[in-house]
């Protein structure tokens, strides 16, 4: 048979492509007699397809950067730790992440006799739902917001809160005692932090008047000075230690202490399961450093509006045929320009190391180029690179402290949020309130 | 009489439906005690905890009675590593049976070899010379740092901590080296033998030991600084599990366990052995008695240790490193017991000899055994997480323990 001589990825092609035709014809077909139809449906419904293609590539940029969050923390916590860390797959071990990833695809997903298997099977589903949904409101730019609620933060409140449903669905079902203990916990951390998490914020709505993030982001506008964390600094302190109690990261991953109850609600699950799990922690400190960012470090807005505007115009259509040409040529010039002095340098190098160097070296600084032009000529892009910097500084903050701290104590850290958070927080409102009523906003 | 068959999982002819849910036969108490143990009153559940856990060192099981989060009574279960070494003694000869007991105490084997060292010299009447004495000393006191900066490692990891270790570990690889250049092996050294140890100080040894010895303390200092001072660190084990000085010695409770009770007990000062009356170093002692303290003077002994090598550095005496002995060692019968301080306690070794080249009866005295019946009074009334920084802070060996 020919099918057995074929490689792996021709297999995959023998089939891929009959299929690809077919439905691509039915495609056209179903398009070119309903499409009118679809038009005038989507058209009705607007707000919903929006919801949903929303929804979609939320969930699909949730992936990479639990890939990009797991990989920082290996590494980070390997260099505190005095290791090498990952350096085997892909350059210093990028790719270690998404191979993780695919090593839990493809391993048994066992559900062990006399769990509860429906509520089982749903658990990390509601977990990860929780979290990747809450990123739908994250105001990574004014012009990027998948979903600009006017009732953005409580919605982020309330379908985070979500999430300890999963987890106490998790360790409920598991029928395992230290699943049982780490979803309590779970489910008792989160409702204690939940309330000074959500109260931290009144102050900051009493003074926008808004609880739309984009709204409380224009609201931070101007110098690094305007940021809610020099107005509100007694709330920016609550509230970031109670996201840290919300993400479940040390030092309050009691949840999951694996010196104390092995690996708490998740400790039956195997397989993607458990990937669900772990990935759902990962977009968890992602998102709540980027709400972090959004409220209280000015979220996309630079802490210095330097105002000059260079005009780089560059009218390609001005260029004509030149274009391609130049698209074409610029490669080949730039490769050969970068790799001639690293050739003549050294007699050791070869011929053809030196054009990698030099096309890698060109591509290098073509893409900073690129970069640094839409960072100066496009305001979304500036925006974009601001808001993911400071979320990635309070990411590494994160990666930081479970590198150093060790774990508090499950009635520390409940007499922690009910004793001192909650009064802390009362107080705050009660200050902003008092501050605003005198000065009249 | 047809014994009544219990179900077991092993039994194919038990068959298990997938979908049951099977529960272990609650055992039919032996004492009062146990039948209390296994009484649930109303929100009580039993946690089993090992014998494969992240945080039990080695094969320990422990059952927690939880109310909640409260551990209401605690069981540890012992043996998982029982391998008979005492009997293994009994059928060798009397240097065969220093390598059976190396493996007891696999964190600090060398201690572990001195005790029956020490009882069989006491059997024989040997005159250990000088410069083996000193080497001994010298020898112990780096694996008494070695076993303290692992101690370090483990009691941050217990409470969640997961860099500490990490960096313990460079203080302790450095000091295995160096005895590995010594003796030939990194973690059961087998070098002491019955009337002096096993070849002299080598060059290896001794220039990685002036290396070591050079930013030693400026080293464990800074491991130090990084949980000594930590909030939640100190939070965690101030005032838990405290064991005051008339229970401890009522237990039978020796080592830095001992000492952080308040009570000023070291074999090295008041039954002193080998070079150690000559030696100046003091003991460390605090009075609080909880886990803090524990593991406070331990950090301390840390300090000492490092004074007790200087010393010994600078007054090492030339000679032989072994006494003239025959090859086959026929003692007279007698019964002799031997013990030295080690890092957990007093490592004791009672050996009868009947006049053959076999010890007749060796029995084993392991610090770790009788600190783990502590772990059930100190933790009753805390929480599940307080269960980890009591044992941690005992710091028990499991090696030692089911011997």
């Amino acid at each position: 048979m020919a099918w057995n001589r074929l490689t792996p990825a021709g297999r995959i092609l023998a089939v891929l492509l009959p299929v690809l035709a077919i439905g691509g014809a039915l495609t056209t077909v179903l398009l070119a007699t309903f499409g009118g139809a679809i038009a005038a449906t989507i058209g009705a419904n607007l707000p919903i397809v929006r919801f949903l293609v929303a929804s979609v590539v939320t969930f699909l940029i949730s992936v990479p950067v639990a890939f990009l969050l797991i990989y920082m923390e290996m590494k980070i916590i390997a260099l505190m730790n005095l290791r090498i860390g990952p350096d085997r797959i892909g350059p210093a071990g990028a790719v270690m992440s998404v191979v993780h990833g695919l090593k839990v695809l493809m391993k048994e997903d066992y559900t062990p006799p006399s769990v509860d298997v429906p509520v089982f099977t749903l658990a990390p589903v509601v977990v990860y739902l929780a979290s990747f949904m809450t990123l739908l409101v994250i105001p990574f730019a004014p012009e990027l917001t998948s979903m600009g609620f006017e009732l953005g933060l409580l919605y982020f409140f309330a379908i985070g809160g979500l999430s300890v449903v999963g987890l106490m669905m998790a360790g409920w079902s598991s029928f395992n005692k230290y699943s049982l203990l780490g979803g309590i916990r779970a489910a008792a951390q989160a409702i204690s932090y939940e309330i000074p998490l959500t109260l931290s914020v009144v102050g900051i709505v009493i003074l926008t008047g808004t609880l739309s993030l984009p709204k409380i982001v224009a609201a931070q506008d101007g110098s690094f000075l305007d940021w809610f964390i020099f107005r509100q600094p007694l709330a920016a302190i609550i509230f970031f230690i109670a996201i840290t109690a919300e993400a479940n990261r040390t030092p309050f991953d009691n949840a999951e202490a694996d010196q104390e109850i092995v690996a708490g609600f998740a400790t039956e699950y195997s397989g993607m399961r458990f990937g669900f799990f772990f990935f759902a922690e990962y977009v968890n400190v992602f998102i709540v450093s980027a709400l972090f960012s959004a409220v209280f470090l000015g979220g996309s807005n630079p802490p210095i509006h330097i105002d000059v505007n260079p005009q780089i115009l560059i009218d390609l259509s001005a260029l004509g045929i030149g274009l391609p040409l130049i698209a074409g040529i610029a490669p080949i010039v730039g490769t050969l320009l970068f790799a001639a002095p690293i050739w003549f340098a050294s007699s050791r190098v070869k011929g053809w190391q030196a054009l990698v160097a030099g096309f890698l070296i060109f591509g290098g600084v073509s893409t900073a180029a690129v970069g640094i032009w839409a960072f100066v000529m496009l305001p979304p892009v500036a925006s974009l690179i601001w808001f993911l910097i400071k979320t990635f500084a309070l990411v590494f903050t994160f990666v930081w402290m479970r590198g150093t701290l060790p774990r508090a104590r499950i009635d520390q850290l409940m007499g922690f949020a009910w004793k001192w958070l909650l009064p802390a927080s009362l107080l705050n409102i009660f200050a902003t309130a008092f501050a605003v009523l005198i000065a009249g906003r | 009489m047809t014994q009544q068959m219990r179900p077991s999982l092993d039994d194919p002819r038990v068959a298990i439906p997938a979908d049951s849910t099977w529960y272990e036969p609650a055992p039919s108490p032996q004492t009062e005690r146990q039948a209390e143990f296994l009484t649930l009153r109303e929100g009580e559940m039993f946690v089993n905890m090992g014998p494969q856990h992240p945080s039990t060192h080695g094969v320990l099981r422990v059952i927690i009675k939880v109310n909640g989060e409260k551990v209401v009574d605690l069981d540890p279960v012992l043996g998982y590593l029982h391998r008979g070494v005492e009997k293994l003694c009994e059928n060798a000869d009397y240097h065969q049976a220093i390598c059976y007991t190396d493996p007891l105490e696999y964190v600090s084997s060398l201690f572990c070899e001195a005790a029956p060292v020490a009882a069989f010299e006491k059997l024989m009447d040997v005159d250990v010379p000088r410069r083996a004495q000193y080497i001994r000393v010298l020898t112990m006191e780096l694996n008494r740092i070695a076993s303290h900066t692992l101690f370090q490692g483990w009691m941050a990891l217990d409470l969640g901590g997961i860099t500490p270790i990490l960096w313990a570990f460079i203080e302790r690889d450095e000091i295995v080296d160096m005895l590995a250049a010594l003796t030939g092996q990194k973690l059961l050294y087998n070098y002491y033998r019955i009337g002096g140890v096993n070849g002299d100080l080598n060059h290896e040894f001794m220039s990685r030991l002036g290396t070591w010895m050079s930013r030693a303390a400026a080293q464990i200092d800074s491991n130090l600084a990084l949980i000594n001072e930590n909030e939640i660190f100190v939070r965690r084990t101030r005032g838990l599990g405290v064991l005051d000085a008339k229970t401890a010695l009522k237990m039978g409770v020796t080592g830095p366990n001992l000492r952080a009770s308040g009570v000023p007990f070291d074999l090295r000062r008041d039954r002193p052995y080998l070079v150690y009356p000559e030696l100046e170093f003091d003991v460390p002692t605090r009075d609080e008695g909880d886990s803090l303290a524990r593991y406070l003077v331990r950090m301390d002994e840390i300090k000492q240790s490092i004074r007790i090598i200087d010393q010994v550095l600078h007054e090492m005496p030339d000679g032989p490193v072994m006494a003239k002995l025959p090859r086959l060692l026929r003692p007279r019968p007698g019964r002799a017991f031997g013990a030295v301080e080690g890092p957990r306690g007093v490592y004791g070794t009672y050996a009868i000899s009947d006049g053959t080249d076999q010890p007749f009866r060796m029995r084993i005295h392991d610090p770790s055994f009788v600190h783990l019946q502590l772990v059930g009074p100190l933790t009753k009334g805390n929480l599940i997480a307080d269960t980890m920084a009591v044992m941690a802070s005992l710091d028990p060996v499991m090696g030692g323990v089911d011997k």
